[in-house]
């Protein structure tokens, strides 16, 4: 599909020479330099607001720079918006989708297009790229059906549609599994080995830039602070760059991404809170879900058959490849969809599911996957926010103070350290980090018997992270029972106290954090039964 | 990564909100800015097609405020409005549309006239009947559309809309049969076509006379009703949850709202408020002489729907918008001494009536474009 470009040309494919922008008073890149070359994948590292997004903004056009140069094959060139850049054959794969969830596949990647087409050609075409890159993407397959990792493929196939010599990835892996990481990593190794692309790959996880780059830059608040060939890096090297201090490894690696120190450390990591969590205090559990069978609003099963106990104080993780039951699952506990059969329990008694707030009046909160769609109201302020579940807290016969929610979410706000310029600040302004924290707060201000967090780390930076997974152990510690539901096996390897893998809507397979075997786990994620799996 | 917030230690300081007082300086601005350039285009037109601009804006003011008794007049004309626009504001908080408040209105009115003129009985509790039954069929119509939505999903803009043509039919029909609406025969008029009978005096609202100008005393009970619309919005559990539900459904529905509960009680709010509204015009005497006729309405239920669409549902706003918007209603009259023709002085109030929104849906749209540029920079 591709003309075979020249190889081993000295000349670099794109330079950024000192490339500076400021909004405002606050400096995103400061002197900036970025060469990409020909045939290699370049890391970039930095945690969030490290200017990591805004340099590659610069050269997909989307921003422009206060100062400095930009070079395209040799030649000067000014990158005024992102139709410059596709004409130089710079192409974007962004972290957030533009899909149009209704229409296939073929038909989004045909969007943006002007004037007459050919759909037969075009849907072909489309086969063709997801055939040549084993990318497995059916041209027509309803979009909203899809997976968060198909979803993504499918943003690849609309870059790469139009051949581009430069490839930018901006933290492709934040919504991908394991499984699927590995294999967009195998794309990207094609595209620039075969075919001699070069690629930008921006990122916050080591292991990422570890296993995927040839070289990396790391950049901490908006500078170059280290740039090195990938084959002289280690882990504990980068992530001192990046975050310009000392990291403890084992207590961040599910921020960084690493599961081999996790797993090697699992003596001590698998039970992080101490001996309390081995033995549930309660023979009732927490939460009891049985034989749960759920379709989604497309009529297919999305849970078939499903089982969970959760029982005081401990964190059971829910793993599995995205796509398997899990936004269902979230869904339920969240009084978004009834149940067609099964049983639901919260401290032993019967809960209607699908009766709005029928979950978290009985005591079941949720920090969910998708925060704006269902966890938060965008629009209205942080104060309001932190009320949205139990306003009823605060209200006699219906009406309620507004100068005292103000005053429970300032006490709110400091205690979860939410950064914000106040209770009056619209959520929206705030970022996703202190976005998650107004839910967590929230979540726990009605002093709930079950916390359920669904990929409660996913987006987050670093620091944001360490204090999510600490919290969520003083969640269990204080007695509540926790249900981790993420496709990071990292961050359930390091929470949970057992681990559960959910396949098709069922579990399909249950261990002690303690006697965890990777390998198994691996299998059960593909869906090997456990008795295979053995 | 937040381009707008550059490196780590400074969250969210670039984006926080701009002081509340700034806001509202940059709107007020943007209004003032906005009329000033309409007046200056129809002063323009005005002059170009030989007329005189300045007779046309005192026309203008002359039939709202100036002239003797007009702006009782515009009170008359705004109370409508004002309850339109309320139940409007409400319903756009619960994220249901209702644009079908012409229909509610008349089907309102027609309820209110059978009942106005068949009661019979002490004339206050008449008038507190005809209020309440006006109510309740405007909410009946727009429960019809809840119901649709809520029952097959049948979209509420299309019914609402459709509505009215139906609303408008019904009541025309009604007008033209004896046991219904129809006035019955009288020697001193001459054509028996589509009239209701007149509502007797003790069964209108009271009018007030003030400096020349009167006005229905129901003025005060609409500004009553809009300061506890104000209230609800700012203080109750109900409107904050209402409010949820417009804005995320979803939060709304994990957070115990429920779509069809409060749904519905939106929409029926709106469709009473645009009944009552109906009623009380035909109670109130500025429309129609206490006479239901088919052209009764006479768009007021739309201007309702501009009203609260230009005052962004504050109910604050939406009286003092109503009452900009009745000014130009009762100033156009005036229109016609000044010489001007009838269709630029029809170009000069929708310029008018475009200035003022302008604004509102720039605050939209920049609002809108902040919140997203926000979110979209967010990891």
């Amino acid at each position: 599909m591709v003309e075979q470009r020249t190889a081993g040309t000295d000349v670099p494919a794109v330079r950024l020479a000192s490339i500076s922008k400021s909004f405002g008073a606050i400096t995103a890149c400061d002197r900036v330099d970025l060469t990409l070359h020909r045939g290699r994948i370049h890391g970039i590292l930095g945690e969030n607001g490290a200017g990591k997004s805004t340099l590659m903004k610069v050269l997909i056009g989307l921003v422009l720079p206060d100062r400095g140069t930009i070079e395209v094959d040799g030649e000067r060139c000014q990158i005024r918006d992102p139709h410059d850049a596709a004409a130089r054959g710079i192409g974007m794969v962004h972290q957030h989708f533009s899909l149009v969830e209704p229409l296939t596949v073929w038909e989004n990647v045909m969007l943006g297009d002007t004037g007459r087409f050919d759909a037969a050609a075009a849907r072909q075409r489309v086969a063709e790229i997801s055939e040549h890159y084993g990318l497995g993407v059916d041209p027509d397959a309803r979009v909203g059906e899809l997976s968060a990792g198909v979803r993504q493929r499918v943003e690849i196939i609309k870059c790469l549609r139009r051949d581009p010599g430069i490839l930018i990835f901006d933290e492709p892996t934040s919504v991908l599994t394991p499984g699927e990481s590995e294999r967009l990593f195998d794309v990207l190794r094609l595209a620039v080995r075969e075919e001699n692309r070069a690629v930008a790959l921006v990122s916050h996880k080591l292991d990422e830039i570890l296993h995927a780059t040839d070289e990396v830059t790391i950049m901490r608040a908006g500078a170059v602070v280290k740039r090195m060939e990938t084959s002289e890096a280690d882990a504990p090297m980068l992530a001192r760059a990046m975050v310009g201090r000392e990291v403890s490894l084992r207590s961040e690696a599910s921020a960084l991404g690493l599961v081999d120190s996790v797993v090697a450390g699992s003596g001590t990591v698998a039970d992080p809170s101490g001996d309390t969590h081995d033995e549930p205090a309660a023979t009732v559990p927490a939460l009891r879900l049985r034989d749960i069978v759920a379709r989604g609003s497309d009529g297919r099963v999305s849970l078939d058959g499903l089982n969970i106990d959760v029982f005081d104080s401990e964190i059971v993780g829910v793993a599995g490849v995205e796509g398997n039951g899990q936004s269902a699952l979230t869904d339920l506990l969240s009084s978004l969809v009834s149940v067609e059969a099964g049983i639901v329990e919260v401290d032993g008694a019967r809960v209607q599911p699908g009766r709005p707030g029928a979950m978290s009046d009985a005591g079941v909160s949720v920090v969910p996957e998708d925060r704006h769609a269902s966890g938060c109201v965008l629009d209205m302020t942080v104060a309001e926010n932190l009320f949205l579940v139990d306003i009823d807290r605060i209200a006699t016969r219906g009406i309620y103070d507004p100068a005292v929610m103000r005053r429970d979410a300032a006490r709110l706000i400091e205690e979860f350290e939410i950064q914000t310029a106040g209770p009056d600040a619209p959520f929206w302004s705030l970022s996703g980090g202190n976005q998650q924290r107004v839910v967590l707060a929230r979540e726990l201000s009605y002093s709930p018997r079950v916390l359920v967090a669904a990929q409660p780390t996913r987006g987050l930076d670093v620091g944001a992270i360490e204090w999510m997974t600490d919290r969520l152990r003083q969640v269990a510690d204080s007695g509540v029972g926790v249900l981790l539901i993420s496709s990071e096996l990292e961050e359930i390897l390091q929470l949970s106290d057992r681990v559960v893998v959910l396949f098709r809507g069922r579990i399909i397979g249950e261990m002690d954090r303690a006697e965890v075997d990777l390998e198994e786990l691996g299998l059960l994620l593909g869906g090997a039964s456990a008795e295979a799996a053995a | 990564m937040r381009p707008a917030n550059g490196p780590k230690p400074a969250p969210a300081a670039a984006v926080t909100a701009p002081s509340r007082l700034r806001e509202a300086g940059v709107a007020a601005a943007m209004y003032l800015g906005c009329i000033a350039v309409a007046l200056l285009i129809s002063a323009i037109i005005v002059w170009l097609t030989g007329g005189s601009w300045q007779a046309v804006f005192s026309a203008l003011l002359d039939g709202s405020l100036r002239a003797p008794g007009r702006w009782g007049e515009t009170i008359g004309i705004a109370i409508p409005l004002v309850v339109v626009a309320l139940g409007t504001a409400i319903n756009g908080r619960a994220g249901v549309v209702n644009i079908g408040q012409e229909g509610q209105l008349m089907m309102g009115t027609a309820f209110a006239t059978y009942v106005g003129v068949n009661m019979g009985g002490p004339g206050p509790l008449v008038v507190v009947c005809l209020l309440i039954v006006g109510a309740a069929a405007g909410a009946m119509w727009a429960g019809i559309a809840s119901w649709l939505l809520y029952w097959r999903r049948v979209p509420e803009v299309l019914t609402t809309l459709l509505l009215i043509t139906v609303a408008s039919q019904a009541t025309g029909y009604a007008l033209k049969v004896d046991w219904l609406l129809l006035a019955p025969f009288r020697e001193d008029r001459s054509v028996r076509n589509q009239v209701s009978d007149q509502l007797a005096d003790d069964t209108r609202i009271p009018r007030l006379d003030i400096w020349g100008n009167d006005f229905p005393i129901s003025a005060f009970a609409v500004v009553l009703m809009a300061v506890i619309v104000f209230l609800l919005f700012k203080r109750s559990v109900w409107g904050f949850r209402m409010r949820m539900l417009g804005r995320n459904a979803r939060t709304a529905q994990r957070a115990g709202v429920s779509t069809v509960t409060y749904g519905t009680t939106a929409m029926l709010i709106s469709g009473a408020c645009a009944g009552l509204a109906g009623a009380m015009m035909l109670s109130g005497g500025d429309f129609g002489n206490y006479r239901f006729t088919p052209g009764f309405a006479n768009n007021i239920g739309w201007e309702g729907l501009l009203v609260a669409l230009v005052a962004r549902s504050h109910p604050v706003g939406i009286v003092v918008v109503a009452f900009s918007f009745a000014g130009l209603r009762a100033g156009s009259g005036f229109l016609a001494a000044t010489g001007v023709e009838r269709e630029i002085s029809q170009v000069v109030l929708a310029l008018l009536v475009l200035a003022l929104l302008v604004p509102p849906a720039i605050l939209f749209i920049r609002e809108r474009r902040r919140a997203l540029s926000a979110t979209r920079d967010r990891t």
